[in-house]
């Protein structure tokens, strides 16, 4: 229904581009004689008139709601107050605001991607907002944000971005769904179905639409960014950073990339310089951009480029106290006892998964199945000093405690060391690096890597279904989890909620997700 | 006839003085807020500051001279007024907070606090507000004086008494040009 609504706007845009056309050369038309209806003026305005109206409506309503449909379209959140990151960038949003006195209101979106780009956006009803991604805001200075910040806001106040941010509206926002249509449906598409070319017409023009944009305005809101934080260096290294990673291309398409701080394509075109690059790219060189910045502090870039590339791996924070080892099973696997409650309570290696067989009856049972028996775990989490949060563990059945961890929040039994991360949080945690990747996580992520590729392999020999496995519910509504792996590349198995969007890691998974990843220990699976 | 130019010219003259006149109110007006901008971010300031002392007291036996030199200049700053002595106090609150800054640095303790990571994040904010709005008061405060020093409009302010404000200047060890030494800046 909606695609039906858009394809009518677009053939009125089109149409009356065209009649446009022919209202402003009539004659030559009429000369050609080619249709005899071209010829009643009354039917050319009118036509002209109602889809003139049609296409100013939906200009009006893509151009003013700008800023929420781009935002939608990246996926981007509102930053979360309890993480510490996230309040840093609402800090720094507040002092732009303190600059350019509270003249104007410029929201703050983060964007759950691990690439590293910002975004400024502006439309016509006044509303402003900043995106920036999780892997750029995980991974810059305070400095560095602020520099990259500054830039985005420079755009929004100079109104610079208005502009792009309108052209984008009217076509660059169809031309980046088209974009992803066409990479979702490669198979799917037999033959050309004409909503494809006249979104490739809208393609098109959105490509000369860059023609419009001048790259001087990134010179400029560079030039400001120094001005207000009085930093050219931090910057230069924001600019650095971004160019040597994943700047977010096929994630932000095409249509957006104007908006952007750095190309999230990489071209030729941008790199270059000369009447026809500089007419057709949106982003001046990077090259250019950091050399003027350094100039201004007579740092060449060489040695940016070295003090950046050598000391990436400087933060190393200790993790407060040891945490208190719990070894999961009895070693000797045998039944100790009788124990009378006092004694169990002092037991170090009584968990809430220890089987348990009560004196009377021969039944047996968790630990924490047992009320009298599971008080000890509550009575042990209360003097623990952490605060019970209303969440269950899966498999202690014990409540999970809130815990910081990598600057945001994350639940944590204390008993099976497992934790509970909110689905938007985890490409954060990923990003962030504060957590060391010790030996012995390590080296447990790549013995579960081989162990499961092994599985996958067998399964698929023997082409059997999937093992059955107990189910945990879901700590937030009970439901049963889904038991996935992360992603086929990263072989950690963990339980997901569909319907609450959480994670559930047992005990080190996290921390070996978060190794694998920084460490590219990928598993090669014959996916054929 | 001659009577009724007189008169287009001295209405013209009289147009053109109160418009001159409104906006001079209006910089005026401006620079006033820009300077409460100030105040505000100032008393964020010093309502951190004793948070910040009562978390970090309890780890920093050997450094009580240096926590004594916040609490002293906050005290002072606190207590005074006027432009001129407020800026200098303010500055040595500036100085007595890097100070402490650089002693937490040599805590690994007090270093990875949550608390003190989160006060440590809030009074940056603040000292980089403090500094934006000293940014935005002095722009104005030069606005303003150009309206009143230039021609024609510094008639208008000369006959109603408009005076310069007074500029936001830091202090004198802070205008040094900072070094950039690119190799010792930590990540």
């Amino acid at each position: 229904m909606l695609f039906l609504l858009l394809l009518l706007m677009y053939f009125s845009v089109v149409i009356s581009l065209f009649l446009g056309m022919l209202f402003f050369f009539p004659f030559y038309f009429m000369k050609t004689g080619s249709l005899v209806f071209w010829n009643d003026p009354l039917y050319i305005i009118v036509l002209t008139g109602f889809s003139l109206l049609l296409a100013g409506i939906h200009f009006w309503f893509s151009a003013s709601g700008a800023v929420q449909s781009v935002m939608k379209s990246l996926g981007a959140i509102t930053p979360d107050p309890e993480d510490g990151i996230h309040r840093r960038l609402k800090n720094i949003i507040d002092e732009i605001h303190v600059v350019t006195g509270q003249t104007r209101k410029i929201g703050c979106f983060v964007i759950p991607s691990l690439s590293m780009n910002a975004i400024a956006v502006a439309d016509l009803k006044g509303n402003a907002a900043i995106a920036i991604t999780e892997g750029l805001l995980s991974r810059l200075t305070r400095s560095q944000t602020e520099a990259v910040l500054a830039h985005e806001a420079y755009h929004i106040l100079s109104r610079d971005c208005m502009e792009a941010t309108i052209a984008t509206s009217m076509f660059g926002m169809y031309a980046a769904m088209l974009e992803k249509l066409q990479n979702l449906g490669e198979e799917e598409r037999s033959g050309l179905h004409p909503a494809f070319f006249l979104f490739w017409i809208l393609l098109k023009f959105s490509q000369m639409l860059s023609m419009l944009i001048s790259r001087e305005r990134e010179y400029r809101a560079d030039a400001a960014s120094v001005r207000m934080t009085r930093n050219p260096v931090a910057m230069a290294e924001a600019l650095h950073l971004i160019s040597r990673n994943w700047r977010g291309s096929g994630m932000i398409g095409s249509g957006l990339e104007m908006l952007c701080i750095i190309n999230p394509q990489e071209n030729e075109l941008d790199e270059s310089n000369g009447f026809f690059s500089n007419l057709m790219s949106t982003h001046p060189p990077i090259r250019k951009r950091i050399d003027i910045l350094l100039k201004m502090v007579r740092v060449s870039i060489a040695e940016l480029d070295r003090k950046l590339t050598s000391g990436t791996q400087t933060v190393n924070v200790s993790s407060g106290a040891a945490e208190p080892l719990y070894h999961l099973l009895d070693p000797k696997n045998k039944w100790q006892g009788p124990y009378a409650l006092a004694e169990l309570a002092a037991l170090p290696w009584l968990l809430p998964l220890t089987w348990i067989r009560s004196g009377n009856d021969k039944s047996v049972e968790r630990a924490s199945e047992n009320p009298l028996i599971n008080a000890i775990f509550i009575s042990r989490l209360n003097t623990a000093g952490k605060e019970a949060s209303e969440f269950r563990c899966p498999s202690c059945k014990q409540s999970l405690s809130e815990m910081p961890y990598e600057k945001t929040k994350v639940y944590q039994c204390g008993f099976c060391r497992g934790v509970l991360v909110d689905n938007t949080k985890i490409p954060r945690i990923i990003t962030r690096r504060e957590k060391e990747c010790t030996e012995r996580i390590k080296s447990l992520a790549k013995a579960v890597t081989a162990d499961n590729q092994r599985k996958i392999a067998i399964k698929k020999l023997k082409k059997t279904e999937t093992q059955l496995k107990p189910l945990t519910s879901c700590p937030k509504c009970h439901n049963p989890m889904l038991r996935t792996f992360y992603s086929l590349a990263y072989l950690i198995e963990i339980d997901r909620c569909s319907f609450c969007n959480i994670t559930w890691f047992d005990a080190d998974e996290l921390e070996m997700l978060q190794c694998m990843i920084e460490n590219r220990m990928t598993a090669t699976l014959d996916l054929s | 006839m001659e009577i009724w130019i007189l008169i287009a010219v001295i209405a013209l003259f009289l147009l053109w003085a109160i418009v001159t006149y409104n906006q001079l109110i209006a910089l005026k007006n401006e620079v006033k807020n820009a300077w409460k901008q100030i105040d505000v971010q100032l008393k964020r300031r010093h309502d951190l500051i004793p948070n910040l002392v009562t978390v970090v007291k309890g780890y920093m036996e050997f450094e009580r001279e240096t926590l004594e030199k916040v609490t002293s200049a906050r005290a002072r700053a606190l207590s005074t007024a006027g432009l001129r002595e407020k800026v200098s106090a303010e500055n040595q609150l500036s100085q007595a907070l890097s100070g402490l800054f650089a002693v937490i640095e040599n805590y690994p303790a007090l270093k990875s606090n949550e608390n003190v990571l989160q006060l440590q994040e809030e009074l940056a904010s603040t000292e980089n507000r403090i500094a934006f709005a000293r940014q935005l008061y002095n722009d104005l405060v030069a606005n303003f004086a150009t309206r009143i020093e230039s021609f024609p409009s510094n008639i208008i302010a000369s006959v109603f008494g408009f005076r310069k404000a007074d500029y936001y200047s830091i202090g004198e060890i802070d205008r040094s040009l900072p070094v950039a030494d690119i190799s010792t800046r930590q990540k």
